[in-house]
């Protein structure tokens, strides 16, 4: 495509998109350029300090909104940002070196809290932020080398307030921009499900993880970026501002804004700043010093909204997707699974002991055997969510998804983008940097898989509504929702876990007839199940657990004759 | 050998209200999933509460208080502890708890302790306080301290190790003896099912979120005579208390021991030398946290239990 050519198609894609908030947020831009000529120096500098603020904060909320991190550290990688720029700045280098710097210095501390944190439950998560706001307060104030102790490191010269300002301003625009294209993206999508419900993601193929600890990274650059620009713009770099203060005002800019959407955090700290100027007002009537009258008064502002359970001055708008006729990448070539004596101990528990069984394309196995008896750990170590203690299982990167026994939506996407989760592995061109610049490949990629995705749901059933939240649908539609997810991920091997229970006849009619017309396709399926009715109608070979260890396997009729079975599992039901 | 004994009297009680502070935290967090951030603050809150209603405002001197007055200031500081503690869960924790809102209840329990923080600077706007001392430990040894050895121990640093430990002991016995202990245990285990078999679990979880309160309110109370006092202090107890608890995940008997370390590897950076070079009082914090970070960062990777 020339580049004329990608031009005009990505402003046909931004006419399509346009929408109300759209037109406000460039006219604001627009009327926020010019503020600077009506205004003086002092505020002017007030002003762009604001929007170094909103700027760190839209980057806040990609961690705290999109993957739902209770990042507390915000403020710490600002001041990262701000101690290498200082330094550099203090040598006399130019503003653009030290900028690039400082949102270096700002992405590399974030990447580093996300690997070293990004695993732990959230509360953990939020805990160690913490103690890591607390650490860069307390060694800017107390180590002279680091930002000058309480002296603190004088910049003098650079860009007058006015060119700060305009420079603020387009960052904060980026930020925005940059923000709305990663949210939209598989990175995004992959992170807004795995705050969802971890857990189903994983089964996925999500890695949480590592997309948690590049949200991480991304909100520490911008905050370094910003920090950077800021210093310089306060001709000092003060250790008095970098307290735990500043990653709390962050938090409470993002939570007041909204975290959901991409105008959130501007839109917080206007509503922030605009209170501030009360607060001051105010305080200097009871002869309170503004720092202090900024912090009750930001404290206040977050228990009301929390308390009010308030999302946020600028909620989430939807996303029309547009479908494309480009070629996606093939699904995995059929193959098989296989497992070869595994085993793997709880403690003293043997959860799976010796275990052999082998998926085979176009045929369906069932896992049975009761209670307790180790279906979903065998599940589990199949699909590489467990690693085995002894034992060896052969399976194809990427070629095995699994269901989870429970129906876990991500309740606030939306169908299309459940499949556009699952199907994010498989994609070319849908890379960190792809995505934040939205290029013409990483978009009409996107169309493509959007309309392989609307094909899937139309396969399962689901065309209906594709674009309302899935929070909202029946519990049987989320049901074959997830099913329709684990075929998109492409694997040959699906290992679906209960995939009736809880279901109505009709219900678990419908899921039959979906997988089989799996099978028919050539999928491998492994189906852990109670019912032993569906297991009848599906299978055409059951593989009986007892106690971690497989007692019998072969077709229903065999199984169904076997003595054991009928003694260890079945008592006197017969199949 | 004389550096090495100062060290570890003065590390082992500051040490000892971290681990308090810590067994504190732990405890909330097996009850509720939450972690207080306010916890700090609503000690601070404590202590100047207490040495309100003991001297005013105003300068106080060491001995200027006499016991009983300082007993009723004691017993109205711990009284607000208590009151702000449960009053913090029940207005600004729990809502979010049961609703599931992580980010919610995190930015409450900041909101807490900023509000908290803010309102004692206010109030209390001198940089740093003098705590009055209402034991009279300056009579023990010379002026308060012992010199054993080449080494000059404070009196107090001991007395202060010895009521903490004092308050963990009685703190387990609470928890493992009495019916209370037993229904917190139960809420630990299971919310939803303590909350089905009857238990009044919201209720029960307030008192121990106001006895947390109490327990680290009493110790660093029972420290603030031994240095100056300012609002930071407070919040260094609830900062140093999180790390040693989340460094083990929440488990109490360990926290009180990583409390401790870090009261020790504090005072060994703030007064160990070797040679002639020495790190001293300025890498104070940041050393310690430092090295919790780490430590935490490595059993965040290596232990399951702390994988969601």
């Amino acid at each position: 495509m020339s580049t004329l050519a990608a031009l005009a198609e990505a402003g046909r894609e931004t006419r399509a998109s346009w929408r109300r908030r759209t037109t406000l947020g460039t006219a604001a831009f627009a009327v926020a350029a010019i503020v600077p000529f009506a205004i003086g120096d002092a505020r002017t500098a007030d002003l762009a300090d604001g929007l170094y603020l909103a700027c760190a904060a839209v980057g806040l909320a990609l961690a705290v909104g999109v993957a739902g991190l209770p990042c507390l550290a915000q403020g710490a990688f600002v001041a990262v940002g701000a101690v290498a720029a200082a330094h550099l700045l203090a040598h006399g280098m130019p503003t653009a070196v030290a900028a690039l710097a400082g949102a270096l210095a700002g992405g590399l501390a974030g990447g580093l809290v996300g690997a070293a944190f990004a695993r732990l439950p959230r509360a953990g998560f939020a805990a160690a932020t913490w103690i890591v706001s607390w650490l860069v307060a307390f060694g800017l104030q107390s180590v002279p080398s680091m930002l000058g102790g309480s002296k603190g490191i004088v910049v003098a010269g650079g860009p007058s307030p006015a060119q700060h300002y305009e420079v603020a301003l387009g960052l904060t625009a980026l930020a925005v921009l940059g923000y709305a294209a990663l949210a939209r993206s598989p990175f995004g999508l992959a992170l807004a499900a795995a705050r969802e419900r971890e857990p189903a993601a994983r089964a996925l193929g999500v890695p949480t993880t590592r997309l948690r600890a590049a949200a991480v990274a991304a909100a520490g650059a911008v905050a370094g970026l910003s920090g950077a620009l800021a210093v310089q713009l306060a001709g000092v770099g003060d250790p008095a501002r970098y307290g735990p203060f500043l990653s709390f005002k962050l938090f409470v800019v993002v939570l007041v804004g909204g975290g959901l959407a991409a105008l959130g955090p501007p839109a917080g700290v206007v509503v922030l700043g605009v209170l501030s100027l009360a607060a001051d007002a105010l305080g200097s009537l009871e002869h309170v010093a503004a720092a202090q009258a900024h912090e009750l008064l930001a404290a206040i502002m977050l228990l009301g909204i929390v308390s009010l359970g308030w999302d946020g001055i600028v909620r989430p708008a939807g996303r029309d997707r547009r479908a494309g006729d480009q070629a996606v990448p093939a699904r995995a070539a059929p193959a098989s699974l296989s497992a070869f004596s595994i085993g793997k101990r709880f403690g003293s528990l043997a959860a799976a002991e010796d275990v052999s069984l082998i998926v085979e394309p176009g045929r369906i196995t069932a896992l049975v055997g009761p209670n307790g008896s180790g279906k979903t750990t065998v599940l589990r170590l199949l699909a590489g969510a467990l690693a085995p203690d002894s034992g060896r299982i052969d399976r194809a990167e990427g070629g095995v998804a699994r269901t989870l026994q429970s129906t876990a939506v991500f309740s606030t996407l939306t169908r299309v983008e459940h499949l556009l989760v699952a199907s994010s592995p498989r994609r070319r061109r849908a890379g960190f940097l792809r995505s934040l610049l939205a290029t013409p490949q990483a978009r009409a990629e996107e169309a493509a898989f959007v309309t392989e995705a609307r094909r899937v749901l139309a396969r399962f059933g689901l065309a209906a509504h594709a674009d309302i939240r899935a929070g909202e649908l029946p519990v049987s539609e989320q049901r074959l929702l997830m099913l329709a997810a684990a075929y998109a991920t492409g694997a040959s091997i699906l290992l679906v876990d209960e995939p009736t229970a809880g279901a109505s006849a009709t219900e678990s009619t419908r899921v039959i007839e979906q997988l089989r017309s799996l099978r028919e396709e050539g999928l491998g399926l492994l189906v852990v199940e109670h019912n032993l009715g569906v297991v009848r109608r599906l299978a055409d070979r059951i593989v009986v657990l007892d106690a971690g260890r497989v007692i019998a396997q072969g077709t229903p009729d065999e199984v169904a004759a076997d003595e054991r079975v009928r003694a260890v599992y079945l008592g006197r039901q017969s199949l | 050998m004389a550096v090495a004994l100062q060290i570890l009297a003065s590390g082992f009680a500051a040490g000892t209200v971290y681990g308090l502070v810590a067994v504190g935290h732990s405890l909330v967090f097996r009850l509720t999933g939450v972690v207080h951030f306010a916890f700090g603050e609503l000690i601070a809150l404590g202590v100047f509460v207490t040495l309100f209603v003991a001297a005013g405002s105003g300068p106080v001197s060491q001995t200027s208080v006499g016991g009983g007055r300082f007993v009723l200031a004691l017993g109205v500081g711990l009284l607000v502890t208590a009151a702000a503690s449960a009053g913090a869960y029940f207005l600004a924790i729990e809502p979010y708890r049961a609703r599931g809102s992580t980010i919610g209840w995190v930015g409450a329990s900041l909101a807490v302790a900023f509000a908290v923080r803010t309102l004692l600077v206010v109030f209390f706007d001198r940089p740093a306080y003098v705590f009055p001392d209402p034991l009279p430990f300056r009579r023990i040894g010379s002026g308060g301290f012992w010199h054993v050895g080449g080494a000059t121990v404070q009196v107090r640093s001991i007395f202060v190790a010895a009521a903490a430990l004092g308050l963990a002991a009685l703190g387990v016995r609470l928890l493992q003896r009495t019916r209370f202990g037993r229904a917190l245990e139960a809420i630990a285990q299971d919310y939803d099912a303590a909350m089905i078999v009857g238990l009044p679990v919201a209720r029960l979880v307030g008192i121990a979120f106001a006895l947390a309160g109490v327990w680290a309110g009493l110790a660093a109370i029972l420290a603030a005579p031994s240095a100056a006092f300012d609002v930071d202090a407070a919040a260094r107890y609830g900062l140093y208390g999180l790390l040693a608890a989340a460094v083990v995940w929440f488990d109490a008997r360990r926290a009180l021991a990583v409390g401790i370390a870090l009261g020790l590897i504090q005072a060994t950076v703030s007064s160990a030398h070797l040679g002639d070079a020495s790190l001293g009082p300025a890498y104070r914090d940041v050393i310690p946290l430092a090295l919790g970070l780490l430590l935490f960062a490595w059993r965040a990777h290596g232990a399951a239990e702390l994988v969601e």
